[in-house]
């Protein structure tokens, strides 16, 4: 992520339903917002954003079918065809024994690489410092913010006149 | 939203039914025509579907117990639908009441265990081991085991329903009844997991009475619990193309669409489980039960797993996939199908080698267990010039393992196991010795009467849809007869309203639910 800092303004409400028919207005004002924060999910809040639906489950399908085949394939490689070992008077190419290998290469797989992935498009490496906008979004506040670093005063007024329209408990800006 | 809708049982759905049910008694007739002596393939297809429906009735019973007593909000708006399912046990009772007493009366040959003789030492047919379970397999503890159940869990459903139907009209404020009705959710839990064990034990594993597994009973409750999952959801798909149920929302569709998929993967597992434990231990008796199948009934084996695992797996993996109406019936109607393949691959080959047994004691060649002697009579065996395979694998189904390892081909015996599809020459000669399932009977007949091709039970023939088109008409029929006696929403239970708002937090983009498509 950008290593500069961004002034942010951001609006608190008390209630998901306050906060979900501001969202609502926000959206038909064309305001860009940044993010909406919650302390817990809110149903129905992503098509209200107008949020594209996430992709990471497509990712984790592929990261899985690679898992499935690498420990499928290796396992044939090794045990059929490098070096044939007879375990147990069982065949070289003991197929039900790799079911279940393969299964759990196919779950490491998936959750590793969608995680992963999630993390570097959160920009969540180790060492990043988390910015935090108010403590209490995690607690029993709903927040709205912009981005207005580069936001003329008119338009700055504009969010402001929008917060108090809609009803927001209170409006803060921050530099993080 | 009205809530006080009254499902109404028209008579051109009542006609329908009664002619798939006309249509199933004429193929359970046409099944008994140009049957073996013994009537295996009439019978087979009553046991089938009268344990495969039944099951359904069971495990509808015992879902909704589960959700029940889990505190489960959401299904209150779909649980008159289950509450009728569950009372179809009373006509299973009838049903499987006729097996026990062809059991009594010796009208079929669907059971080994239950051939005169073969638990008395003196007789010439007596058999060791079923005499060793012949506190288990025997005619009162299998009329105990099936119909004796069965009645205590139709007593449950029954109370369940009853106290259902009196809480539309008379809930107290202390909600009176909603107590009790948990009262009678959570003790069916353990009398339905318990017993059902037995229930399929008796009714089904003790077709191939040498064999036993400790997974069966529970892959084979899983698997009606599947088919009454995906019938369920038929049904109310069908409701609400009829204008019924408009308050059960894409929402409960999908966490239905989600018990499908994740309960479709645990059948896997546990299909996958006992497979593989008896394929890595390798003990005859056991083993011969998968080596049979995947030899001789390929089409099933193989299509069991691919209707009821590759189709809802794939089919059901996307969430958008569970809120679909189309998709979702065609994922249901697909694993209903494969689940009642499941229990036609269960029954057919084992109670096949049953009768084939039962024709050779009447003709005088089933030979007394204990003499039978492993040494092997087949003519490829006999002949110095047959593979030392083929001789392994020809004594590796027999009932001691031992009798493989003093030939000295101990390893090539161990590999001529179930693995057979990894392209070793091996299997291709064992199956010759399969029938020797019943204790290495010195008669090996080299007949395609145990292994080749025979219709109605190597694939479902004309005859057996008929049957299941039949037994789900009469289903359906008490289903519905059921269904019109309540209002379709049980309008004082605590938790409707949590069941109407409810909200799976799936988000699908192209549904817009939020009415910002741009």
């Amino acid at each position: 992520m950008a290593a500069e800092s961004k002034k942010v303004l951001y609006g608190l409400y008390n209630d998901e339903e306050d906060l979900k028919s501001a969202v609502k207005t926000a959206r038909h004002d064309h305001l860009d917002m940044m993010d909406v924060l919650t302390p817990f999910p809110v149903h129905g809040l992503d098509p209200i954003m107008g949020l594209a639906e996430s992709r990471l489950h497509i990712l984790g399908f592929i990261y899985g079918a690679i898992g499935a085949s690498f420990g499928f394939g290796f396992m044939s490689w090794a045990l059929a065809s490098d070096w044939p070992i007879l375990f147990g008077g069982k065949p070289y190419w003991p197929v039900p024994s790799f079911i279940p290998i393969t299964f759990e290469m196919t779950v490491l797989f998936a959750a590793w690489g969608m995680t992963i992935t999630f993390y570097t498009i959160c920009g969540m490496w180790p060492g990043v410092k988390a910015k935090i906008l108010d403590n209490r979004i995690t607690d029993d506040k709903f927040c709205i913010a912009f981005d207005v670093t580069d936001t003329d005063d008119k338009s700055v007024d504009g969010i402001k006149a929008f917060f108090k329209k809609t009803g927001a408990a209170e409006v803060n800006l921050k530099t993080i | 939203m009205n809530l006080n809708t009254q499902f109404v049982f028209d008579g051109k759905l009542k006609r329908n039914l009664m002619i798939g049910m006309a249509l199933g008694v004429a193929c359970l007739v046409w099944s008994a025509i140009g049957d073996d002596e013994y009537h295996t393939r009439f019978w087979t297809n009553y046991l089938h579907n009268s344990v495969f429906f039944t099951g359904i009735a069971f495990t509808a019973m015992f879902f909704m117990c589960a959700q029940i007593t889990a505190f489960a909000g959401w299904m209150v708006a779909v649980k008159r639908i289950w509450e009728a399912m569950s009372q179809f046990m009373l006509v299973g009772l009838v049903l499987i009441l006729a097996l026990v007493a062809g059991v009594w009366g010796h009208l079929h040959h669907l059971y080994h265990w239950n051939v005169p003789g073969i638990t008395d030492p003196e007789s010439p047919l007596y058999d060791e081991i079923i005499a060793g379970k012949s506190g288990f397999l025997s005619p009162m503890f299998y009329t105990i085991g099936t119909v004796g159940f069965l009645a205590i869990w139709y007593f449950w459903a029954y109370k369940l329903r009853q106290n259902s139907l009196q809480q539309d009209e008379h809930e107290t404020a202390a909600f009176d009844h909603y107590k009790r009705e948990r009262k009678w959710a959570a003790t069916f839990l353990p009398l339905g997991g318990f017993l059902s064990t037995v229930f399929f034990w008796e009714l089904m594993m003790s077709i191939d009475p040498h064999w036993y597994s400790t997974m069966f009973a529970w892959y084979t409750t899983i698997s009606v619990l599947l088919a009454g999952l995906s019938l369920m959801i038929m049904l109310i798909l069908y409701l609400q193309s009829k204008g019924y149920l408009e308050y059960v929302t894409r929402d409960h569709l999908h966490d239905l669409g989600k018990y499908l998929f994740g309960i479709s993967v645990f059948w896997t597992y546990l299909w996958f489980d006992q497979f593989m434990l008896i394929w890595y231990a390798n003990v005859g008796e056991e083993t011969i039960y998968f080596k049979e199948r995947m030899n001789n009934y390929p089409v099933l084996f193989w299509g069991n797993l691919l209707l009821n695992f590759v189709t809802p797996f794939l089919v059901l993996m996307r969430n958008d996939t569970k809120r679909k109406v189309g998709t979702m019936f065609f994922a249901c109607l697909i694993v209903f199908f494969g689940h009642w393949w499941d229990f036609f691959y269960m029954i057919k080959p084992g109670a096949r080698i049953a009768a084939h047994e039962s024709k050779e004691i009447s003709e005088g060649k089933h030979n007394k267990h204990s003499e039978a002697a492993p040494v092997p009579s087949t003519p490829e065996a006999a002949q110095p010039a047959a593979t030392e395979e083929a001789a392994a694998a020809e004594t590796t189904p027999v009932e001691e393992p031992a009798a493989a390892a003093t030939e000295g081909h101990a390893e090539e015996a161990a590999a001529a196991t179930v693995g057979g599809q990894t392209g070793h020459e091996d299997t291709a000669q064992g199956d010759h010795g399969d029938h020797t399932d019943h204790g290495g009977s010195a008669e090996h007949n080299h007949d395609d009467a145990l292994t080749g091709f025979k219709l109605g039970f190597t694939i479902p023939g004309i005859q057996e849809l008929g049957v299941l088109v039949g037994f789900l008409s009469l289903f359906l029929f008490f289903f519905f007869r059921q269904l019109e006696r309540a209002p379709l929403v049980p309008r004082k239970d605590p938790f409707l309203e949590e069941s109407l708002h409810h909200s799976t937090g799936a988000y699908i983009e192209s549904e817009g639910d939020g009415g910002h498509g741009h």
